[in-house]
């Protein structure tokens, strides 16, 4: 047995050591591993666990359900058209209304406001989204609600009272009260985005296009819409899934009368209000799985909207680099 | 700096799990002997919240309620999280099923009121079942209708339209309510029917007491349904019910007592002590939207059996007198005897 100075394997640390592996880094690519698994397990758990617990539903009422514009606890008929049409109408007016407010306040903020009015401004849009929903859907009860149908819905009956979504009687609550409520809630998240976008477009490609003659709102169209765009659509998208997903405040708002309404001034139901406002007081088995398939449309619907916003940023990706 | 990081993290996993752990343990460990557990209705809860410091004065067992609704209280006694739930409606046959040998025991007894705000009225305004079906039906849109004008010929009535408000959740109160309505009206029966919630053809909905009277006292022409007791501490104002005497009643202590004046002598089910719209022989002052609420327990419930019939005996005689104050009659003496007879029913079970 020859005795060996430079016998390094006697200890595993040794080894590990030599071999650019450290404890630390084993450790942390185990916890990213398990962390990153467990969101996959979790979503598949969920997923499964609805479909399980709707199908007493499912199997019922098969995929009539889905366009089953009927919802009667006493006679056991269900159905989600009029809430899945509650959702849409009321996520895309807000995405809407939304969408030009989001992008002016960022131009505003990163463009044409002084610093010293700029920051403090940025902070209160972002204090916004702090507001918890119930209590935004609190204030939509008690003030917003009242000035919509006393001030603006008069008004928009007087001016584009023509078109059917803007007849009948104002109320307080209903699809635009609802709607209205949504856009105050995603303004802040898309705004937020947008602002962090447009500052981090190169300042040389805006100061370039100034150079070449071009006007400040030809630079903020041609330079900074251009460069930011697929982030733009995605934080749009980003908020409309917080529209579709909003249960409490939607519920406060909505006027929960499960119908599809033709005027935008009359109270309708979305699916997660309604998701919200039974589930725990479901009478029956069918009514419970009636509840959870809801919740399954609800998830089916989020997942294309953000599936839909993936694409639409890779579109955009590519039409940037092809420029 | 990734030593760290990994460091934190392993951490905040292990806190995480001994957290979760623990939890897990507190809820599954059963509470002990002399103490019972139970959720639902927040109905009752203003009275339940005086019985529990008496009990455990008189018995020492210590009682926890927390007002869920009823749907969550039936929910949890049939899964057995709790020892007791408690709802404002009886449970259908569905759920006395899936519930395995639940007892259904009346332990509360009161009224639904029917607020409204119809500014520049000078006078109580009184309603009538069929009026009532027909303002929820959508029949009945504007407060100067030839049907209400015939109840009130004293009131100048406005021309401001109706806006019926009801309970987006399920609820006790439209239970009672719409059992009423069904009762005074075939249409309203064939059409809508009665349960926790129904499928309401007009008017806007609203969660929660709080939300429904909410959306009343900002819309003008707005009427609702909510027990009296909420509608009085409130300051809402509440309509007169026509009953089958003729008389125009309010949800008073002395209505509700005239309304459940003609129950049998001897209840034998709880299917006996549906009181929506009593008979004219009830006289009166009879109101006719009274209701019962009960507790739901288990028939087998093993060490709790004992505490539990004590409790609920208890509530059913000495705990009535809390009731008044707080706008529930004291149960008759046909339904205590009913009640009785049910408790005697809680075993422990082999």
């Amino acid at each position: 047995m020859t005795s060996a100075p430079f016998e390094p394997t006697a200890t595993p640390e040794l080894d590990l050591r030599r071999r650019g592996i450290r404890l630390g880094d084993v450790l942390f690519k185990g916890i990213a591993i398990v962390a990153a698994l467990a969101a996959v397990v979790l979503l598949a758990f969920i997923a499964w666990k609805i479909l399980d617990l709707a199908r007493p539903a499912i199997s019922h009422f098969g995929l009539s359900f889905i366009w089953t514009d009927v919802w009667d606890p006493v006679k056991e008929e269900f159905g989600a058209l009029a809430f899945i049409y509650g959702t849409v109408v009321t996520s895309v007016i807000a995405l809407v209304l939304a969408t030009p407010l989001s992008i002016a306040i960022a131009l505003f903020l990163t463009e044409i406001a002084p610093r010293r009015i700029a920051a403090p401004i940025a902070t209160m849009v972002e204090l916004l989204a702090a507001i918890p929903s119930v209590v935004l859907g609190l204030w939509g009860i008690i003030v917003f609600g009242p000035w919509v149908r006393d001030h603006l819905e008069p008004w928009l009956q007087g001016v584009l009272g023509f078109l059917p979504i803007f007849s009948g009687d104002p109320s307080q609550v209903g699809i635009l009260p609802a709607a209205l409520v949504l856009t105050i809630m995603i303004v802040p998240i898309t705004s937020a985005i947008c602002r962090e976008l447009f500052l981090r477009v190169p300042r040389d490609l805006v100061d370039g296009s100034l150079a070449l003659g071009s006007t400040r709102w030809e630079a903020i169209r041609g330079v900074m819409f251009a460069y930011a765009a697929p982030g733009i659509a995605a934080a749009v998208l980003l908020g409309l899934g917080r529209a579709f997903g909003e249960a409490i405040a939607v519920n406060q708002t909505i006027g929960n009368r499960n119908v599809i309404p033709t005027s935008w001034f009359e109270p309708g139901n979305s699916l997660g209000s309604m998701i919200a406002a039974q589930y725990t007081g479901a009478t029956s088995v069918l009514q419970a799985g009636s509840i959870l398939y809801l919740a399954a449309i609800l998830m089916v619907i989020s997942l294309v909207a953000n599936v839909a916003a993936q694409l639409i940023v890779v579109r955009f990706e590519r039409a940037r680099r092809a420029v | 700096m990734k030593r760290v990081l990994a460091l934190v993290l392993a951490l905040a996993v292990a806190v995480a799990v001994a957290l979760a752990a623990g939890r897990t343990d507190r809820a599954a460990a059963k509470p002990e002997a002399g103490s019972l557990v139970g959720t639902g209705s927040t109905f009752v809860f203003p009275l339940v919240s005086k019985w529990i410091p008496a009990i455990d004065q008189a018995y020492g067992t210590r009682v926890t309620y927390t007002g869920t609704g009823s749907g969550t209280g039936i929910a949890q006694i049939t899964a057995r999280a709790v020892d007791f739930g408690a709802s404002d409606a009886p449970l259908s046959p569905d759920q006395l099923a899936a519930c395995k040998g639940c007892l259904v025991i009346p332990w509360a007894l009161a009224a639904m009121s029917v607020p409204y705000n119809v500014p520049g009225v000078d006078g109580r305004i009184r309603l009538s079942g069929p009026v009532l079906a027909n303002i929820y039906l959508g029949r009945i849109t504007t407060w100067n209708n030839a049907a209400i004008k015939a109840l009130n010929p004293k009131l100048n009535l406005p021309g401001t339209k109706i806006t019926p408000v009801y309970r987006a959740d399920s609820s006790g109160s439209t239970y009672a309510f719409t059992e009423y309505l069904s009762a005074v009206s075939p249409q309203w029966k064939s059409k809508v029917g009665f349960n926790t919630a129904v499928n309401f053809p007009a008017g806007v909905g609203a969660r929660g007491s709080s939300g429904v009277s909410g959306i009343v006292k900002s819309t003008a022409g707005a009427l609702t349904y909510v027990d009296a007791a909420y509608a009085t501490t409130n300051k809402l104002t509440f309509a007169t019910i026509k009953n089958r005497s003729g008389k125009f009643a309010t949800p008073g202590l002395r209505g509700i007592k005239a309304a459940v004046s003609t129950l049998p002598k001897k209840i034998t089910s709880v299917s006996q002590l549906e009181i929506v719209n009593p008979p004219k022989a009830a006289g009166k002052l009879a109101y006719p939207i009274a209701t019962f609420t009960y507790v739901i327990v288990a028939s087998n419930s093993g060490s709790k059996a004992a505490d539990l019939r004590k409790f609920i005996y208890w509530d059913v005689t000495q705990g009535q007198k809390f009731g008044p104050p707080l706008w529930f009659q004291p149960l008759p003496v046909p339904v205590q005897a009913f009640a009785f007879r049910e408790l005697k029913k809680i075993q422990a079970g082999t």
